[in-house]
């Protein structure tokens, strides 16, 4: 296994002010399990706050968590010390929602990846060689390594903050919502190219999204989140074609289908997800769950066979997707597939 | 009878340092039927919201500046009205509500006040029926425990809250048209879904007519009746929702729709447009949207008019119908 995460926990302080102590914490995240193997796409899905990103940081040690820990091809991160850790992090690499916020404004393309590489006393000696075969790699060109980041657009900006991961040969990278900043038909771009990359390099991809439609189409694997704790985890097909938890059968109907018609009977939730720092008793979906009993709020349910759900055996699954399903319109997809060409 | 009407309309912007002005919109026209629901859709840039905020009179002028057209609204010129009456009318009878409802809420009054208040700056009636009206308007937008929630101040609302309070203040005074600009790009998708399902109960109730402006083909496909695509500050294509969908003819529909991955079924790649939207210096004569286009062809140097394809059908494309 390339990464374990075990027990993960992480609790933040709250309220913490100026003159006042901290006067609680937040659940960030709760007994989180999962693992990535090499080459695969693992998502993390989930609505704001659900954990989701502060997990994609656990898993660097970019947080310390309060408990659990991590281990990289067998190797607990937190019993490594500095130096060791930094070496093991050319393993590990982050791309971001917002690119602009994490390259130097004061350093051309051509400077910051050179910076890693040296960083790394990678590829001595053949730093232009390599820094143009990476601006290649991502589809822009080696000309680009003279500029900026303000001079480019936000999916280049993109592109560059993937050059920047790729530059040091991470087997695994963890991507912290990489396309929701940007419009429709760069993402489409974005994607396509992060899933090239994996079939060439072999790479291992944490996919943190709020998009299921995105992850759907990227991912192998499935961890849904719910205030701080997994509440389904399952192969991309499973999960999409039978989900299980509540919870994830209501993000799934929540989606809004670009296919007009009679719409779908919808499973809505009823109002707005609780406090992490008051997280409700027993199954923290329960305020919101239409199905849930007297034992949902004394007792917490489990990760078992993928489903964390005391009942999800009598709850009735959604309508199988075969009848939600619109015929395939053969003029567009030959039309779209002037569009890859 | 048309409720809405625009015609040719063109909002230009001064851009800093430079002598040739930002086309934001260039030469639109739509118009709306009451009651009917019209989506407008495109990405970043393409005029969308400015459109909207020609439409209300909100276009800052400057830097912005209505470089022609007509926007006819209920039979009244608006570019020619004096901006007493463009008061008037805004909360009355048209209204918006904007993608953070926070940028739009005072945050030093309760949510209530500020539904009260705009009621009393429309209609004339007691401070007491304006409150009542207020916590009307918060029951019929499915707030919970709606007098409690008069008294609560933006702040202590979560988004989704707050967007029903935006709503409650919007249809305060039954407007007849009501533009909502990404009213759910803020929310996370369970909220979206509410906030969308309210909107649709709401037209119901009211018969408000709504301009919806998104760059999601999914929540233009759920309210939507017909549907205009704009594309660098035009209106590229222009078809009633359900055609829009299964026959697009524009090159920039197809692709947008090729672009989106979908939960009901996998394709191993999407149909990403290469390139970019192009920068306001980099406008193309002719189609704009030549440099990304597989159909171009040499004529595209012309520049296409919205060509009736169908009864209520157009496309801006000299190659359609593909």
């Amino acid at each position: 296994m390339l990464l374990r995460a075990e027990n993960l926990v992480k609790h933040f302080p709250a309220g913490a002010g100026f003159f006042a102590g901290a006067t609680g914490k937040v659940h960030a995240v709760d007994d989180v399990s999962f693992d990535i193997a090499a080459g695969e796409t693992l998502a993390l899905v989930g609505e704001s706050g659900c954990g989701k990103s502060t997990v994609g940081r656990l898993a660097l040690r970019l947080l310390e968590p309060t408990s659990g820990r991590v281990l990289l091809d067998g190797e607990d991160l937190q019993s490594l010390d500095a130096a060791a850790l930094r070496q093991r992090r050319r393993t590990m690499q982050i791309i971001f929602q917002d690119p602009y916020g994490s390259l130097n404004p004061r350093m051309t393309v051509g400077q910051m990846l050179g910076e890693a590489l040296r960083l790394h006393g990678l590829w001595p000696g053949k730093e232009p060689a390599r820094i143009a075969a990476l601006l290649r790699q991502v589809g822009l060109g080696e000309e680009h390594a003279s500029r900026y980041p303000h001079e480019f657009s936000g999916g280049q900006r993109q592109r560059i903050g993937i050059a920047r991961a790729l530059a040091v040969e991470p087997k695994l990278v963890v991507c912290d919502e990489p396309v929701s900043a940007l419009d429709v038909s760069i993402q489409a771009q974005v994607i396509n190219l992060l899933q090239d990359l994996q079939g060439e390099l072999g790479l291992a991809y944490l996919f943190i999204a709020h998009d299921l439609a995105v992850v759907r189409h990227i991912a192998s694997r499935v961890a849904v989140m719910y205030l701080g704790k997994i509440v389904e985890l399952a192969t991309a097909s499973e999960l999409f074609e039978r989900p299980r938890h509540p919870y994830t059968q209501a993000l799934l109907s929540a989606i809004p289908v670009p296919e007009p018609g009679p719409r779908r009977s919808r499973a809505l939730l009823q109002g707005d997800v609780p406090s992490p720092l008051a997280p409700p008793s027993g199954c923290r979906f329960r305020t919101r769950c239409p199905y849930a009993r007297d034992l949902c709020s004394s007792k917490p349910p489990i990760l078992e066979g993928g489903v964390a759900c005391h009942f999800w055996r009598e709850i009735a699954p959604p309508a199988p997707p075969a009848q939600r399903l619109m015929a395939v319109n053969e003029r567009l997809t030959r039309l779209q597939a002037a569009f890859d060409s | 009878m048309k409720l809405l009407e625009v015609r040719n309309l063109r909002v230009h912007f001064a851009l800093e340092g430079a002598a040739a002005e930002l086309r934001a919109v260039d030469g639109v026209s739509l118009s709306l039927e009451a009651g009917h629901t019209l989506g407008v859709v495109g990405e970043s840039g393409c005029g969308k919201s400015v459109t909207a905020l020609a439409i209300m009179g909100l276009v800052p002028q400057p830097p912005g500046r209505i470089a022609g057209g007509e926007i006819l609204f209920d039979g009244e010129d608006l570019l020619r009205q004096r901006p007493e009456r463009l008061r008037e009318l805004r909360g009355d009878r048209m209204a918006m509500i904007f993608q953070e409802p926070m940028s739009s809420l005072n945050p030093a009054f309760t949510v209530g006040e500020q539904i009260a208040e705009m009621i009393l700056e429309h209609r004339k009636i007691t401070k007491k029926d304006a409150k009542a009206l207020a916590i009307e308007m918060l029951r019929q937008v499915r707030m919970p425990s709606p007098e409690k929630r008069y008294d609560d101040y933006p702040h202590r609302l979560s988004g989704g809250m707050r967007q029903r309070a935006m709503i409650a203040m919007a249809l305060a005074c039954r407007p007849k048209l009501l533009i909502c600009d990404e009213p759910t790009t803020a929310l996370d998708v369970t909220i979206q879904a509410q906030i969308l399902e309210l909107l649709r109960a709401l037209r119901e109730e009211t018969g408000t007519a709504i301009i919806l402006i998104t760059h999601d083909l999914g929540v233009v496909a759920e309210l939507a009746d017909e549907v205009a695509v704009m594309y660098a500050g035009r209106i590229v294509e222009r078809a009633p929702a359900a055609r829009l969908f299964a026959e697009p003819q524009h090159p920039y529909t197809i692709g947008l729709l090729g672009s989106i991955p979908r939960l009901d079924r996998r394709r191993a790649r999407l149909a990403a447009i290469q390139g970019q939207v192009p920068g306001s210096a980099l406008r193309l004569d002719g189609c704009r949207f030549r440099a990304r286009c597989p159909f171009a062809i040499e004529r595209c140097h012309e520049d296409p008019l919205l060509m009736k394809l169908e009864e209520k059908h157009q496309a801006a494309c000299w190659r359609a119908p593909l």
